[in-house]
């Protein structure tokens, strides 16, 4: 198994959820072959993740970076149009624990 | 304490941009809730980051600055972590290729205090809490600033409050930051650990999170210190956490278990392609540094001819300094423009923030007319400091309070001189004044008050004029 329970219920942790020890069970076999197929991906490309990692090695150029202007940013209306806005914030409930 | 304090410190400075690091919304303080803010600040779907120019000039600016090697390529990363603060879920920031790396910061005593890395990342959310529920803004999310870590090299807690307090003035010098710590544009971590001196390995560390001002640094630090070393004397173990310092008790008190780099599993942008600079431009840069502050404390010393304190207290305005040298440009000398500033109108301004501010109602040019009336002595130093404070109060030139008897006129020397040359162009007149005929004299003041362009007292010229003659 390259994804044991401990590892599965740390990130589980760090993602603010909780499940049942059942849950846990699944998820670390779950995530064990998606961890597999990836690896698979992985043997797959020449250069192994050294290659996926040069994907991202493209350089722009300073010259071409975002000029520093300022455009119009959106009501706040719209900002909150998918949630419930309290007086112009976004409101969360906090948890009980 | 039978410990050595190892301690660095990690510093967010926010950068004085316009925009934000990924999009065009404005970085102004303050504003109404959520009003500063697109769909790529409040993290939507499908919306992409797109990388500010201005950040990356004043990332490297501020490691030239510091004495950093600049890296002429670098990268953006994710840094996840699950907070309502953080729309995306992830921070990009920067992670094995930060923008500038192994710099120093000198202590008065000479000691250098290595910077690690300074990278470019964007700031959180701001978050408040009332009644059971999270109130939450984004104005502040996307915000750029520039971290930057120091070594383990503070071994105490004044060290730590001077390499903040240099860290500070060198960022305001440069302009890529107001660090009004007061406001969050400037925060530290401090991470501790105790050591047995002598031992080459460190201890466990804490992080005390988002420290506010410089002497809470210090504070912070001491009680940290403390703190461990009771534990540790117990024969207890520290435990890596997170800390808050608490200003109100002047303690130290856990927040949370600390993540390791680990669990922030980083990884590049896919978003946000990686960038280069030119040498060149690196250059560019490097040439459009001002003087910084170390620097022109040992200018005012060694070529101004300033004392080390008054250097100090000069230099640790931005806008004092140029003020100061403002009034040295238009002639002004040196000495007494220095102590007027020092003496006056420091007096005026009770806090740091109003000399940082420095908001005077006189420019250097008006200030510089006052000085040059001391330096000539024409006025005495005692007329020009009460003079300055009725400027200083009233915002009016130093025209509309000097009075003809508050000018000292002539040096006694220059006036005894020209009593002199009076009498001796004047034989006749001398005589008939010895002959009985007293108010000749006037001729004499008359010649005296014609080269001095009235400006002499008369009653010192009559005193000394009879004095030559003898009566």
């Amino acid at each position: 198994m390259a994804v044991s329970k401990t590892e599965i219920e740390k990130l589980a942790k760090l993602a603010k959820l909780s499940f049942s020890d059942e849950e846990l069970e699944r998820f670390t076999a779950e995530f064990d072959a998606i961890i597999a197929f990836a690896d698979t991906i992985n043997q797959s490309i020449e250069g192994g993740t050294e290659q996926i990692r040069s994907i991202g090695a493209r350089m722009v150029p300073f010259e071409t970076l975002r000029p520093d202007e300022v455009v119009p940013s959106l009501p706040s209306d719209k900002i909150l149009s998918n949630v419930e806005g309290y007086n112009g914030f976004f409101g969360l409930e906090r948890s009980k624990k | 304490m039978n410990y050595e304090i190892v301690c660095g410190i990690e510093t967010h400075v926010e950068l004085a941009t316009k925009t934000k690091i990924f999009c065009g919304c404005t970085t102004e303080f303050g504003g109404e809730p959520n009003t500063h803010c697109c769909p790529v600040c409040t993290g939507q779907p499908g919306s992409l980051p797109i990388l500010n120019q201005k950040v990356v000039e004043y990332a490297i600016k501020a490691g030239l600055a510091l004495n950093c090697k600049i890296n002429t390529k670098s990268h953006m990363d994710r840094k996840n972590y699950v907070y309502p603060d953080l729309p995306k879920a992830y921070q990009i920031s920067q992670y094995d290729e930060p923008l500038c790396e192994n710099g120093y910061i000198e202590l008065d005593s000479g000691k250098r205090i290595g910077i690690t890395r300074i990278h470019i990342e964007e700031d959180a959310g701001k978050l408040i809490h009332e009644k059971g529920y999270t109130y939450i803004d984004y104005n502040r999310s996307g915000v750029p600033l520039i971290e930057i870590v120091s070594e383990p090299d503070i071994s105490s807690a004044e060290e730590a409050r001077e390499y903040a307090e240099k860290l500070q003035l060198i960022m305001r010098y440069i302009g890529v930051s107001d660090c009004k710590m007061q406001e969050g544009s400037m925060r530290c971590d401090v991470n501790l650990s105790l050591r047995k001196p002598g031992d080459p390995n460190f201890g466990v560390r804490t992080e005390t999170k988002n420290i506010n001002s410089l002497s809470f640094i210090q504070k912070a630090v001491m009680a940290e210190a403390e703190r461990q070393a009771d534990i540790l004397d117990a024969g207890g173990t520290i435990v890596q956490q997170t800390m808050r310092y608490d200003e109100k008790t002047d303690s130290v008190t856990p927040m949370r278990d600390k993540e390791n780099s680990d669990d922030y599993r980083y990884f590049p942008d896919p978003d946000i392609l990686g960038f280069c600079i030119d040498e060149e431009k690196v250059e560019e840069i490097r040439a459009s540094l001002p003087e910084l502050p170390f620097d022109k404390f040992k200018r005012y010393i060694n070529v101004l001819g300033l004392s080390e304190a008054t250097a100090k207290q000069l230099i640790k305005y931005k806008k004092v300094a140029e003020f100061f040298e403002g009034a040295i440009a238009e002639g002004a000398s040196v000495k007494n423009a220095a102590n007027l500033i020092v003496g006056t109108i420091f007096s005026n301004m009770d806090t740091e923030e109003e000399k940082e501010l420095f908001a005077i109602r006189i420019s250097a040019a008006q200030f510089a007319a006052l000085v040059k009336l001391a330096d000539e002595k024409k006025i005495n130093i005692g007329v020009a400091q009460s003079t300055l404070q009725k400027m200083l109060e009233s915002g009016k030139p130093v025209e509309e309070f000097i009075k003809p008897e508050d000018l000292v006129g002539i040096s006694d020397e220059e006036l005894e001189s020209l009593c002199k040359e009076a009498i001796d162009a004047n034989q006749k007149v001398v005589a008939d004044i010895r002959n009985g005929k007293d108010k000749a004299i006037n001729m004499l003041f008359g010649y005296v008050m014609k080269k001095t362009g009235g400006k002499a007292d008369i009653r010192k010229v009559e005193a000394m004029l009879r004095k030559f003659i003898g009566q």
